[in-house]
């Protein structure tokens, strides 16, 4: 076991490691900078530019970059973002909060909705629930995220049950404590639906697979004829022995909390880090791209490990770094 | 669901009603404010929808539009561009005179106004702000306009409210650079400029109480990602027809929408007030449904698209490729073809949905005081466009394809912004034009700023389409597009010398209109620019979109103009129909 | 043997939904470039049977014509047509399986903002589309299962070392990639280039997720007692891979695919954004479902939502595809 974490740890540290610097790279080599656009005001001279460029070091070797970076995300700032002239660690705080939140409600219902669907559908395989479970789930995985989001907003706008965009209304303070969550529940319908639809025919698939797989396994037979059976038999016995690609499709969504959610995010207006990584993406904000991408490698450290976790508590075979395994 | 919506409506209406908005300061004797022709009522909050979170408060380092659109509720400039009647008129200055060589411009203050925080302005805050503004240090966007010859416009106070400006040389309407360079309060930031600490300050975390200005609001709240809330400022210096203190507004609540089409949704789920710059498709979608809206198409407005030709002086490292058809795009001919090709008809009727007005020149007739109307609109003819290129030696081949003078295909690529679906659909257009004279051409789309580096910085392209304009509408906003050394001259960049007769000429005529003082004098000048462009073609002209915008039946005084900020440009005398709000609320 | 039939229906299904994509220029009527900006977004032709003596057998197309004025005409249906040519297996072909005398035009899932054929688009992007989100699906999915089964069989460094790679390839800022790739690439990329990297890029970038997946099965499949067992009969690892591990990931990998498929065709409008893609005037069914994201067009023109409805098409069918597979794989197994 010590020698698995003693890996885990040096491979969490190696892989951020990697990341910066890919990013770095990466975004470096990037054609376009920050200030390209106010190249076509013809009112600004270039002089200015290069003064503004030189400001914020864009114009200094890659190394000393890395290096001023590198200090920066050892005080704690992440970076500097060049759009909001602030530190991008106080600049991303109040949004990966929100999104957190958001991913978090959705990725709850996600998994609520989708393990007994995937369970009963495999169960009664190729009645009419099964087909139209797989009919919905074919619907929804090849709709375009984006063009369902929109088009559940619009009907949502044209309904005119909910609010668009943003998180909460523009009289939120006036409001009483409840009428505070109530009003973040309502914004939040809509970006949550969204997630749901998207991430839900995902999980179904493959648990489902995975379900109809051990129903026909020896152990379910005898456990049939030992008495047990219903709800009992599916989820006691034969969810854990089919849970592994679900497992690892857990570890993925845990590593996604913070980065699944942002094109929603941008389609419904939800104040995250969506619409803010996507315009410093465009605007080529670098430190708040790369502070993104650290961020999303963290999380999938932490994703994968409790994944890891699970997977050998779920399946006592699998022993991911004992000493005697393989 | 609904009854708690209901509740919560509930509990909105009976904010509206105990918002706690500051109420006017009562006008004072000795202050100097100015009266407007309009009338409104008191009260209400008006909601606006902008398409991306401002970046910061500070005027003086702002350079996106969004944040400027904010921070145009917070500030007032000295002298102010109507943007209705496009002409300069007074602001925080009450007059100003222009000496006879044009030299020295001196400018009589408001007296008695105070900033929002109720401390008085006079003559050291414009002494301020003019060497925050010229600091090299701080390398203000605006700083270029204030720089003549490289050397800053000089100011000097002369007595408390009296400030004199001192040119080097004669500048064509000179008090148009005073519009949108807001007067800052030097009891507030003195110190954090002498502390070099001035890049840092009114960020949008700094405390709402620090932000003070001249405009008619000031800021409240900050909700990151969601919204910025202004308030009243209780001292602002305008004051309506029957004498009282504007604003009417309590608040000014500008909420962020991701994009285009979420902020053209919160209008039509009645969450914004007003929405600026709608796309025609939205328009329309708007016009099909509008439940007595106030829709109002203002006509073209300035920004001129156009297709640019690479015409850049090329180092050896790059495609040959390229700089073998420079050759064709070179030959005015083969551009006369291009243009003569295509249906610029359809472009507004296909890209713009109709609302939108094709153009041959560089001046939209949205730019009401410039525009040279006498200018030709030849109509598209493939045959004479077949013609030019026959006289340029160019030939077809069996199978239709246009061959250049030494026999090669002619086949070149036009990147577009794929952001911008107007300018993709325009490509597609022309794309499909050109095949019609046997030219293959490509639509590359890139991402904007890929583009930009393009056009810019390694002249890796060979045509595209980009758009300018929507600025000052004053000719001198569009020097650096013309003169051949300027910064923005996009089709042949970096000029040591006018590669050109015509631009040797241009160069000329555009600075001796900056020179010139008199309007009509100035316009004959402008008018040969626009004739000279228009037969050379630098810049084959395609297109301006109408300027459209929406706002509920129940704001008042909603006269939207051309020239940004268009709905917002009068947001001192907008005011909400008492009434509308508890139809709102519904 | 219920099972082979089970598979066949959706096969042959597929078959021939693969087909009509391969004949699209027979069944197109028109040339999916070609414009007529007198008619953008028109709404489908309604076909009816009455002609103007009556009731007849032919079909009658209604609702569009290039002549303008007057009241929409209707044009009548023929069969075996020559119109513009295309080419088939490296001839050029003008027959096409219906349409109507000019002016009129018949429209039969409307057009687009430049009057081009819906109908025509959806049959000749399709055939770029489906080939692309194919071939993508298959890199991907042989990455994955290649680095999956090797990451999870030998474990430990190797393990640590093929999973961190595909973390790395998850969280590193793809847009930058894209960016970078293109500013590298010529400016303009031929049909065929376009294609080549429409697959290479979505198909690279793709192996990240299922390669996961497959992992986690191998995991658990190595400590099987069969697979220990044969171990100990002294398997080598290439045997025990091939014959034992391998088969085991084949459920996952299948549902994988039905995934992937409209996901991948999805995702070439993405390319699109940053000149990477299939890019105007050819038609493929990502740069058609691109033009949904503008709220204006998905709300007013439900016809252009046909990309999408084929998509769905498409993937009900794989989905029922690997489903049938996947019982033939366990009722032979067992």
């Amino acid at each position: 076991m010590k020698s698995y974490v003693a890996r885990r740890l040096a491979r969490a540290v190696l892989l951020l490691f990697a990341v910066s610097v890919l990013c770095f790279l990466l975004t470096r080599l990037a054609p376009g900078s920050f200030f390209d656009e106010i190249r076509l005001n013809p009112q600004i001279s270039p002089q200015t530019i290069a003064a503004l460029q030189a400001r914020y070091g864009l114009d200094e070797p890659l190394p000393l970059r890395y290096g001023r970076w590198a200090r920066s995300v050892a005080r704690g700032d992440f970076g500097f973002s060049i759009a909001y002239n602030t530190p991008v660690a106080q600049l991303m705080w109040a949004p990966a909060k929100h999104t957190l939140l958001l991913g978090g409600v959705a990725m709850l219902l996600c998994w609520l909705i989708s393990i007994p669907l995937a369970v009963w559908s495999a169960a009664y395989e190729r009645s009419w629930f099964d087909r139209g479970v797989s009919a919905l789930t074919s619907l929804f995985i090849s709709i375009p995220e984006i063009v369902l989001a929109l088009a559940l907003l619009a009907f949502a706008m044209r309904s005119h049950a909910l609010p668009v965009g943003g998180m909460t209304s523009v009289g939120f303070d006036e409001l009483t404590a409840w009428g505070k969550a109530v009003d973040i529940a309502r914004h939040m319908l809509a970006p949550v639906v969204i997630l749901v639809l998207v991430g839900t025919p995902v999980i179904v698939r493959h648990l489902r697979a995975s379900v109809a797989e051990v129903l026909h396994a020896p152990f379910v037979e005898a456990a049939r004829g030992c008495g047990i059976g219903g709800a009992r038999l599916l989820f006691r016995h034969v969810l854990p022995a089919a849970a592994n690609p679900a497992i690892s499709l857990f570890g993925l969504s845990l590593a996604a909390l913070l980065s699944g959610s942002l094109l929603v995010e941008v389609v419904t207006g939800w104040p995250g880090l969506g619409p803010l990584i996507l315009d410093a993406t465009l605007a080529r904000d670098l430190d708040v791209v790369v502070a993104a991408a650290m961020l999303g490698a963290a999380m999938m450290i932490v994703g994968n490990f409790a994944a890891d976790l699970l997977l050998l508590a779920a399946d006592p075979r699998i022993r991911t770094g004992s000493p005697d395994a393989g | 669901m609904l009854r708690t919506a209901r509740l919560c409506l509930l509990v909105q209406l009976l904010a509206i009603f105990c918002l706690a908005a500051p109420s006017p300061d009562p006008l004072q004797p000795k202050e100097e404010v100015q009266v407007c022709k309009d009338a409104g009522q008191y009260g209400g909050r008006l909601v606006v929808g902008l398409r991306a979170e401002p970046k910061t408060l500070n005027p003086v380092t702002a350079e996106d539009a969004v944040s400027r659109e904010v921070i145009g509720g917070l500030m007032a400039d000295l002298v102010h561009i109507n943007r209705s009647t496009q002409q300069s008129e007074p602001a925080l200055a009450k007059s100003w005179k222009v000496s006879a060589d044009g030299l020295t411009y001196t400018l009589k203050l408001r007296r008695g106004i105070r900033f929002s925080d109720g401390q008085p302005f006079d003559a050291d805050d414009v002494i301020f702000s003019w060497a925050v503004y010229t600091d090299e240090k701080i390398a203000s966007p605006q700083r270029d306009l204030l720089i003549l010859d490289g050397k800053p416009i000089q100011v000097t106070k002369l007595d408390p409210y009296t400030v004199r400006f001192t040119l080097t040389r004669p500048y064509a309407a000179a008090e148009r650079l005073f519009d949108s360079l807001a007067i800052l309060p030097r009891h507030i930031l003195d110190k954090p400029y002498r502390n070099g600490q001035f890049l840092q300050q009114w960020s949008l975390n700094t405390p709402a109480s620090q932000i003070v200005g001249l405009g008619p609001f000031r800021l409240k709240q900050y909700l990151p990602g969601q919204r910025v809330v202004l308030e009243r400022n209780p001292y602002y210096w305008k004051a309506d027809a029957p004498k009282r203190r504007l604003p009417y507004l309590d608040e000014l609540v500008f909420v962020f929408a991701g994009n285009e089409d979420a902020r053209l949704m919160q209008f039509e789920a009645g969450e914004t007030d007003v929405v600026n710059r709608l796309s025609a498709q939205n328009y329309s979608l708007l016009a099909r449904q509008s439940g007595g809206l106030q829709l109002d198409d203002l006509g073209p407005s300035t920004e001129y698209n156009f297709l640019l030709f690479n015409l850049n002086e090329l180092n050896s490292s790059h495609v040959p490729e390229i700089e073998r058809k420079q050759a064709w795009f070179r030959d005015l001919g083969f551009r006369q073809a291009v243009s003569a090709a295509i249906d610029r008809e359809s472009i507004v009727r296909l890209a713009y949905g109709g609302r939108g007005t094709p153009l041959w020149g560089n001046v939209s007739p949205g730019n009401k005081l410039w525009v040279d109307a006498s200018l030709p609109h030849p109509q598209r003819s493939v045959d004479s466009a077949r013609q030019l290129l026959k006289s340029a030696g160019f030939s077809w081949n069996a199978t239709g394809n246009l061959l250049d003078p030494g026999g090669q295909p002619v086949e070149f690529s036009i990147i577009v912004a794929s952001s911008n679906s107007q300018r993709m659909e325009m490509a597609t257009i022309i794309q499909d034009d050109l095949s019609k004279l046997g030219m293959q051409v490509n639509v590359v789309p890139l991402e904007f700023r890929a583009l930009l580096q393009r056009v810019f910085q390694n002249y890796n392209y060979e045509a595209t389409i980009l758009g300018l304009g929507g600025g000052d509408a004053d000719p001198n906003a569009e020097m650096n597009v013309w003169v051949s050394n300027g910064s923005t001259h996009l089709w042949h960049q970096g000029e040591a010398h006018p590669a050109t007769a015509w631009e040797a000429e241009l160069d000329r005529l555009m600075n001796r209109q900056m020179l010139t003082l008199n309007y009509k004098r100035r316009k004959r000048l402008y008018d040969q620019v626009q004739q000279i462009i228009a037969a050379n073609l630098p810049m084959v002209f395609l297109a301006t979109p109408d300027v459209l915008v929406a706002a509920k039946p129940g704001v008042g005084n909603f006269h939207p103009a051309v020239l940004e900020p268009t709905t917002l440009w009068n947001v001192d005398q907008l005011y909400l129909r008492r009434g509308a709000e508890m139809a709102r609320s519904r | 043997m219920r099972d082979r039939g089970s598979i066949l229906v959706p096969a042959v299904l597929l078959v021939l939904w693969h087909l009509a994509f391969l004949l699209a220029g027979f069944l197109a009527p028109y040339d999916p470039a070609e414009q007529q900006r007198e008619l953008p977004y028109i709404a489908p032709s309604h076909l009816q049977f009455r002609g103007p003596k009556g009731f007849h057998l032919r079909p009658y197309a209604c609702g569009a014509s290039t002549v303008v004025d007057g009241p929409a005409p209707c044009y009548p249906v023929h069969f075996f047509v020559h119109g513009c040519t295309y080419s088939f297996a490296g001839m050029p072909w003008s027959v096409h399986l219906f349409g109507v005398p000019s002016p009129g035009r018949i429209a039969i899932l409307g057009t687009d903002a430049y009057g081009r054929d819906v109908w025509s688009r959806l049959l000749f992007g399709g055939r770029i589309s489906l080939a692309a989100g194919l071939l993508a699906t298959l890199v991907s999915l042989v990455l994955a299962m290649l680095i999956g089964t090797i990451s999870g069989f030998y474990g430990k460094w190797t393990d640590e070392l093929l999973m961190g790679g595909a973390e790395l390839f998850l969280v590193v800022p793809w847009l930058y990639f894209l960016l970078v790739l293109r500013a590298m690439l010529p400016l303009h990329l031929t049909g065929a280039a376009t294609f080549l990297l429409v697959v290479g890029v979505i198909g690279s970038l793709g192996w990240a997720r299922p390669m996961r997946l497959v992992r986690g099965v191998v995991l658990s499949a190595r400590e099987r007692n069969y697979v220990l067992a044969a171990r100990g009969f002294g398997a080598s690892d290439t045997y025990l891979l091939r014959r034992h591990i391998a088969p085991m990931t084949a459920g996952v990998l299948l549902t994988q695919a039905a995934l992937l498929v409209p996901q991948f065709v999805a995702a070439e409008a993405a390319l699109s954004f940053f000149g990477l893609g299939v890019s105007e005037p050819v038609p493929s069914w990502g740069n058609m479902l691109a033009v949904l994201q503008q709220y204006s067009v998905l709300v007013s023109y439900w016809w252009m939502l046909a990309p999408a409805i084929a998509l769905v098409i498409t993937s009900v069918m794989y989905g029922w595809l690997a489903e049938a597979l996947q019982r033939s794989l366990k009722s032979s197994s067992i």
